[in-house]
This record gives structure tokens, sequence and C-alpha cells, in this order.
């Protein structure tokens, strides 16, 4: 092996540089637990909403509609464990950091892989949160697309994640319970980044957890407000459907297709429902909503027993125009054509005429300004 | 048994690493794998080569006592949270159910929250150390105040 150069002697790779005795692992440790539970709950809650917006072929019929708050929960923890995590990462990346800057770099082939494997986790996690947190806020100012960059820089994170902790493991199960040294500082240490974690989760939370709500200062949303006191993802002025085409009739087409207008909807039988919408930017409100069942419709066109339903909106374009609901969600008795929220006419931004509303579903399935229902 | 569950652990993650990247350099919607790895890249650079010297030289020279470390750290994560909110609120935007709320304020109102709970801690533990701190510093070598009185041999591996 050819001979290593010494170590600089400036700055960072100076000894000594980095004083604090809580670049330690224990300290690393403690926090890394932490971090860990949150970000694998986020990844599993994320994965989540993955099958149940986008579903493979082999599982879009077994999909679940119960239970009704499902969704609901897992974006708000979806999004309450990735905020919980911008802190927590921090404070994790800080203890650790003096590694960065070991000498030799490099001690061989393994080492420089682990070191590599280090980056791409740091990154991709990082990158994750970021782009995660200015998804709530509906800010998209990178150049390649959320949804599909999010997820699979997941993956990446978590891969990246398990053969840390997997590489790290002998020195993790050394620290897990040791008491070492240093103790009344490290506590006031992990106390001031738990504290940060409690307020940063208490000032966002309350766009998905109720009873938080007046504590709701930061949250990109506040469930109580918008049209009818809720909030709104596409306004009808982005959809273009801000007037409804004179005449509209809904059209459910199957073995007997048939028209029905507004009124005629309006004289069949109507149920009511309390439900959430939950969108998977976390926030989550519940509404009473009333209207006519979806299995009725159906089955008043002749659909047989588990058929699911392509339900076509009036928008002119957009990624949500059509949607496919799985027959569970056709079949549910809480499952609605909506034409009242909170007993109110929808307003244009929450689909008026009508618009599907059915349990544990995401957000921009339910959805709005229905023109056509079509048995599958 | 332990060898063998760390195993599993490293296979596991290498599998997860590979299919995410299989389906990240694959998926039909990521025309432009580059950008995406130039913004990752950058989110290293800035926090590793911006944001954590700064917050070293930062916790270097100007924080004495717990106290004041507690509540950087708060206002830190308070302020990485919430500054999106604010930077976005001032912009046109067609639905005004994103971001219906003054952020600036609820940032400010937060912080002062924070930072006046702090002094109120601060103050608690000067006047207790004025009126016992003869006797307490008597007693056994506690570092109270959170200075590193015996840390150092936490500080290697």
């Amino acid at each position: 092996m050819p001979r290593l150069p010494a170590p600089p002697r400036v700055g960072p790779f100076r000894e000594g540089a980095f004083r604090s005795p809580l670049h330690e692992p224990r300290t690393a440790v403690v926090l890394g637990r932490w971090l860990g539970a949150a970000l694998l709950t986020c990844f599993l809650t994320g994965l989540c909403s993955h099958l149940l917006q986008d579903p493979p072929s082999w599982l879009a019929g077994r999909l679940p509609s119960r239970p009704v708050h499902g969704y609901q929960v897992t974006q708000g923890l979806h999004v309450i464990s990735g905020i919980a995590a911008i802190p927590l990462v921090g404070a994790k990346l800080w203890t650790v950091y003096p590694r960065l800057f070991e000498w030799p770099p490099v001690r061989g082939v393994l080492h420089a892989l682990e070191r590599l494997g280090i980056a791409v986790l740091v990154a991709a996690t990082l990158l994750e949160l970021f782009t995660g947190l200015l998804n709530t806020l509906q800010w998209y100012p990178w150049p390649f697309p959320f949804r599909q960059t999010h997820f699979w820089l997941g993956w990446l994170a978590t891969g990246g994640l398990l053969v840390h902790v997997a590489v790290k493991a002998p020195l993790i199960v050394r620290h897990w319970w040791r008491v070492a040294p240093g103790l009344a500082q490290r506590r006031a240490f992990l106390g001031a980044v738990a504290s940060a974690v409690g307020v940063v989760t208490l000032t966002t939370a309350g766009q998905s957890v109720p009873w938080l709500r007046p504590l709701d200062l930061l949250a990109p949303r506040r469930p109580d407000l918008g049209p009818q006191h809720l909030p709104v993802n596409r306004t009808a002025e982005q959809a273009g459907t801000g007037t409804v085409p004179p005449g509209w009739q809904l059209l459910v087409d199957g073995p007997r297709p048939y028209r029905l207008t507004l009124d005629q909807l309006r004289e069949l039988p109507q149920h009511e429902v309390e439900l959430p919408i939950a969108c998977v930017e976390g926030w989550s409100a519940t509404a009473r909503w009333s209207g006519v069942r979806v299995s009725d419709l159906l089955a008043r066109a002749g659909a047989p027993p588990g058929a699911a339903v392509r339900v076509t909106s009036l928008e002119a374009d957009g990624p949500y125009r059509v949607m496919e609901m799985p027959a569970p969600y056709a079949a549910d008795p809480l499952t609605l054509l909506a034409l009242r929220v909170n007993g109110e006419v929808l307003d244009a931004d929450h689909g008026f005429p009508a618009r599907i509303i059915a349990p544990n579903r995401p957000g921009v399935l339910q959805t709005k300004w229905v023109a056509r229902l079509e048995v599958l | 048994m332990a060898r063998l569950l760390r195993a599993a652990l490293l296979v596991a993650g290498l599998g997860v690493l590979g299919y995410g990247g299989y389906g990240f350099l694959t998926d039909p919607y990521i025309t432009d794998p580059v950008s995406v790895l130039v913004w990752a890249g950058g989110a290293l650079v800035v926090h590793d080569g911006w944001w954590l010297p700064l917050v070293c030289l930062v916790g270097a020279c100007a924080v004495r006592g717990p106290v004041l470390r507690w509540w950087l750290i708060v206002a830190a994560a308070v302020t990485a949270v919430g500054l999106p909110a604010v930077l976005r609120a001032g912009m046109p935007r067609v639905n005004r159910t994103v971001l219906p709320l003054p952020y600036l304020r609820n940032l400010v109102l937060v912080l002062a929250a924070t930072a006046g709970l702090a002094l109120i801690v601060a103050l608690a533990r000067r006047w207790r150390g004025a009126r016992g701190g003869v006797s307490r510093r008597a007693g056994p070598q506690t570092p109270s105040s959170g200075r590193p009185a015996r840390g150092r041999k936490g500080s290697r591996e």
C-alpha cells in the first residue's frame, strides 16, 4: 500500500477542531433511534399512500374501504413524522459531522463503499424532507416531477438507512444501553432536540389532528378555512369548471345506461355520511356529505356484483380527470355521489354539481365535477 | 444469530437500494435523472458545506450555557419548518386555502414564545444559583451548567 500523506492540519482536519463531547456514539445512537423511527414511519405511510392512489392491478380489487379514517391517519402521520425528522436529521448529522473529516478519507474498498452509501443516504434524506415540506405548500421550484421522484428517493433513503444500520450494528449494539460520561450535557442536548421536535409538531400537526387546531400556526392548511369551512386542493378556476354546462346530466354507463338531471338526482333516496377528506399533503377535514349511493346508481345501470367503476370529471384535463374506483369502494354504502356538504349545496370549488366521496381514499381520487360513471 | 440478522439487514438494505435505484432510472416520468442528482448533491453541499459549519461556528463562538443553546436549537427547527411558508405566502396564488395564515407573524410569535420560556428558565436558574450556589457547588461535581466538565472520554471513538 502506498504511503498516505500526512493529515492536513487546517480547519476541520485540525486535531481538536470539534470540541463538544457530544460528537460521540451514544448521542448518535439515541438520535439515530428517534430519526430511524421517524423515517421508517414516513416511508411506510408514504407507501400506503402510493398503494391506495396507484395500486398495481393485482391489488386494486383488494384495497379495503375500511377503516374509514385509514388514509387520514396514515397521511397525517406521514407529514407529522416527516416534519419531526427535520430537526432530528439536523441533530444527528451535527453529532457525526466530525467523521466527515476523518483521515485517511478512504481506508479501502469497503470503507469507500460505506462512505458512498452514507452520501446516498444523507443526500436522499435531505432532498426527500425538502421536497416533501415544499409539496405541502404546493411549491415546486425543481425541474423534476415531485411524486415519482419523492417515491423512488424514499426507497433509496430507506435502503441506505438499512445498509447503514447493518454496517454500524456492532457500534449501535455497544451503545444502545450504555450510559456514557458527559450525561448531563447529553441530556440537555437531547432535551433541546426533543423540544424542537415537539414545537414543530405542535405548530403544524393541527392541519390533521383536530384537537391541535388552536396551535396550527405554521401548517400550510387550516382544516376549517375555505369555502363551506373546508380546504380545497384544486379550485374550480384552476380546473376550468367554474361554470357547469347548461343542461348538465349525469351519464351512468353500463349494461342499462341512463342519464339523470340534477333535479332527478335530488329526488333519488339521499344518504348522509360523515367522512374525512384527506390529502397526501397532510391536511384532512371531516364533513357531513349527503347524496346518492354510488352502489345504487351502479345497480340501476345493471352492474354485476363486484363491479368497479370509472369516474370522469368535467375537467378538460388534469391527471385525475378520470379515476377508477375498485369494487370494494364502489360497493361500500358510505361511498356517495355527494350533492351537498354540511347541509349546503356543493360550492363550485368542492365539485358542484356532484362529487365522489368514499372512505379510506386519497383526496385526489374523490373526483369533483362528476360527468360520468361507467361500470367496468 | 446476531451475524445472521446483520447479514439479512444488509441484504435487505441493498435490495431496497437496488429497487429504488432501478425504479428511479426507469421511471417514465423522471426524464432527467441528472437534475435530481444535481439537487441531491446540492442539498448535501449546502447542508454539510455551509449550514453545519455555520452551526459549529455559532456553537463555538457565541453560545454560553445550555438555555441559549436550547433556544437556538428550537429556533433553528421552527425556522426550517416555517420559513418556506413565510416565503411562499408572499407570492400570488389562485387557491386561497393554501397558506391562509399570517405566517411571518406566527413564526415571530413562536420564536418569541420559546425565547420567553428560555428567558424565564435562565432567570430561574440564575436565581437558584444565587441562593443555593455555595452549598451546591460544594457537593459532588455534577456539570449542572452543561459545560463539558467530564466529557472527554465520551468524545473519543
